[in-house]
């Protein structure tokens, strides 16, 4: 999950990303001041718990920047991926617009805890029916980030329309009176029909959200296959569900195993966890869990990578039995 | 325990002694009933007088029984009756009592070993209680659950308890990772992980590229045809794609106004176009209405006061009049178009709607 870096290295942020500028350059929109690392005495860089979390990631690339997450295979955790990646940002301090572009089978509204607040829809949008300003739902606990559905259940889009209407609302949303949005997130369907062509039109840049088994694989391959014909270059991968006892048993495909198979870089490893269940029954994404659970780091740091358009230079491979102290037998 | 011990007395002592059955009986019951509702074994030794007594042993009728009720009294004949037997006896009663431990020797001994045992179990409980106390008081409350679910109106039932929601809300200090001198491991949430280096380079990343580019040749969609439509000359049938009537994109009828649907979603302030529509045709009815009733009130009609009685009927018969009267012709024939596209619309969902089983 984080890159390895030569050991002489003295700074200890930079153990995160390859890609980090000197904190000077740093936007205004810091929300902490950066501590200055203290000179130390030791060969090796002293451990700082908070290697990645202590500054502001720096924002690469143009704004807004039209990210879109798919998979082509279903239940691979596209929806909870957008959710947690969009909510991460918004944390983050940028702006976030997240659009449901599951026309059919819409979920984001519910893992994010918004679905009684879906008034209007894009459809309306179009219709006349509402601005655009009045269907976009501002998330009260990170008021940063916002979401905008497609349609409601059992309503539909004319073929060949929907892809316009993205186009058109991406345009509207970077005309903004408040500005343009850091980031629109665009959670696509399942499959590779006419809602995944819809969803990636006015993308930029692809998330392809894959778990370690063939199926899901396959799919992807094609996927990127698709993606790439249509013109999106910047396609990353974040490999879900990620059993480290499983690999360590070879009973699962390793990350690395996985990227050999696509070739793509990867944004983010999200191990296992029940917490994805529990949010997802709350409402509530994973990153805003506390205590974090170990995907919500995961997310987290994904998110991180996202927005310095970096990737991971080494990937967790397996859980190592931790030293425990003679107390430790009281604890867990 | 105390009454193996004094049956094993008794027999020692009284079947060599002849002593009578009957009053032998009757002591040693009374003294088990005794013994077994007093429960103590030193008061059932106190109750025991050896009486040694000479030849006028007499056979203890049941006046003497009685007066004797609790005790038992052991007699023991003269040594010239039977000298040598008596001996016997009397070495193995010694015997006995020298092998059997003294009681008080017994209690401490007995006492000792519960009193370890009393205590380990004790320790043992309060290391577990200890110990699932501490679980308890480390593990993380559980957000997440089905109540959750209830609480959202996604579940009904009853409350199943509200929990309140927590705010993570730092995201720039997080202690739980970790990553060790070396690099090699990273500690988060408490586990241990081992790293290890990606080893994805450029090139192989173009190769893949390039086997994808061959493998997976796709255009975007140009031209979307509706039912009825013929295919143009110039596109080969093979690459036209058919999709289900289910499908949330299914239908090809543009009801919508492309450049209309353009403006509407550009709209930054204002009323929106359809509820602006919509309010300005039903002021146009309205107005309509009033004319209608105005002309109504010159001409007295039966079967129009009738309908005046019934204010629905009034509506839709004005309905018609307006949509069949000429001012309605005058509407700018964007809006026309937008309703009756609506209205083409709302039919055909509700066709479909019939379709389906």
């Amino acid at each position: 999950m984080l890159s390895l870096q030569p050991l002489s290295n003295p700074k200890p942020s930079s153990l995160y990303s390859s890609s980090f500028t000197p904190p000077n350059s740093l936007s205004p929109k810091t929300l902490k001041p950066i501590p200055t690392p203290k000179p130390s005495r030791n060969f090796y860089p002293s451990i700082h718990s908070i290697l990645q979390y202590n500054r502001k990631p720096q924002l690469a690339g143009e704004t807004p920047r039209v990210v879109v997450i798919t998979s082509g295979k279903g239940g691979v955790g596209k929806t909870t991926t957008t959710a947690n990646i969009g909510l991460s940002l918004a944390r983050l301090g940028f702006s976030v617009v997240a659009i449901d572009c599951d026309v059919g089978l819409r979920n984001l509204d519910l893992l994010l805890g918004l679905e009684n607040r879906v008034n209007y829809t894009v459809v309306e949008v179009l219709n006349g029916d509402c601005r655009l300003d009045q269907a976009l739902v501002r998330d009260k606990r990170w008021s940063n980030f916002e979401l905008l559905c497609i349609s409601k259940p059992r309503s539909k889009l004319p073929i060949g329309f929907g892809g316009k209407a993205l186009v058109w609302l991406v345009d509207a949303l970077k005309a903004r009176d408040e500005g343009a949005p850091d980031f629109i997130i665009i959670d696509c369907p399942a499959g590779i029909d006419a809602g995944f062509i819809t969803a990636i039109t006015p993308a930029n840049e692809a998330v392809l959200v894959t778990t370690p088994d063939i199926t899901s694989l396959r799919d992807a391959d094609r996927v990127t296959g698709l993606l790439e014909c249509d013109g999106i270059r910047d396609i990353k991968m974040m490999v879900n569900r990620v059993r480290t006892d499983m690999i360590k048993g070879e009973d699962m495909m390793s990350v690395l195993d996985v990227q050999e198979m696509l070739g793509l870089p990867l944004l983010g490893v999200i191990p296992e966890d029940s917490e994805v269940i529990r949010s997802t029954n709350r409402g509530y994404p994973l990153v805003l869990n506390k205590p974090p659970a170990l995907a919500g780091l995961a997310f987290e740091q994904a998110a991180w990578r996202l927005v310095e358009q970096d990737s991971m230079e080494a990937v967790m491979v397996e859980e190592e039995p931790k030293k425990r102290g003679f107390f430790s037998f009281f604890g867990r | 325990m105390a009454a193996s011990i004094w049956t094993l007395q008794l027999h020692t002592v009284s079947v060599p002694l002849r002593i009578p059955p009957k009053a032998v009986d009757f002591r040693t019951d009374d003294l088990f009933n005794y013994a077994f509702r007093r429960c103590t074994r030193k008061r059932t030794f106190k109750n025991i007088d050896v009486v040694a007594s000479g030849d006028s042993f007499t056979n203890g009728d049941g006046k003497n029984a009685k007066n004797l009720s609790d005790q038992v009294m052991v007699v023991k004949s003269e040594k010239r009756s039977l000298p040598v037997l008596l001996q016997d006896t009397v070495t193995k009663l010694q015997e006995s009592v020298k092998s059997l431990p003294p009681p008080t020797l017994l209690v401490k001994k007995h006492s000792g070993v519960s009193l370890a045992i009393g205590l380990s179990t004790v320790v043992i409980l309060l290391v577990i209680m200890m110990r699932s106390y501490v679980a308890k008081s480390s593990r993380p409350k559980r957000p997440g659950s089905v109540a959750d679910l209830v609480r959202r109106g996604q579940l009904r039932s009853d409350r199943r308890g509200i929990s309140n929601p927590l705010k993570y809300d730092d995201p720039f200090n997080n202690p739980l990772v970790k990553i060790s001198k070396n690099n090699s491991s990273v500690e988060m949430c408490g586990k241990v992980y081992r790293l290890a280096p990606v080893t994805l380079t450029k090139e192989q990343q173009a190769v893949h590229q390039k086997r994808r580019s061959r493998a997976y040749q796709w255009k975007r969609p140009t031209l979307f045809l509706k039912e009825g439509d013929s295919v143009p000359p110039d596109v080969d049938p093979d690459s036209i794609r058919w999709i289900p009537a289910n499908h949330p994109f299914a239908t090809t009828a543009s009801e919508i106004d492309e450049d209309l649907a353009q403006t509407n979603v550009y709209q930054k302030h204002g009323v929106p176009f359809r509820i602006q529509a919509e309010h300005e045709a039903l002021q146009r009815k309205l107005e309509a209405l009033q004319s209608e009733q105005k002309l109504g009130e010159l001409v007295i009609d039966p079967g129009a006061a009738k309908d005046f009685e019934r204010p629905f009927k009034t509506r839709l018969k004005s309905e018609e009049q307006a949509e069949q009267g000429p001012n309605n012709r005058q509407i700018g024939s964007k809006f026309s178009e937008s309703e009756s596209a609506r209205d083409s619309f709302v039919n055909k969902r509700s066709s479909e709607e019939m379709e389906k089983p």
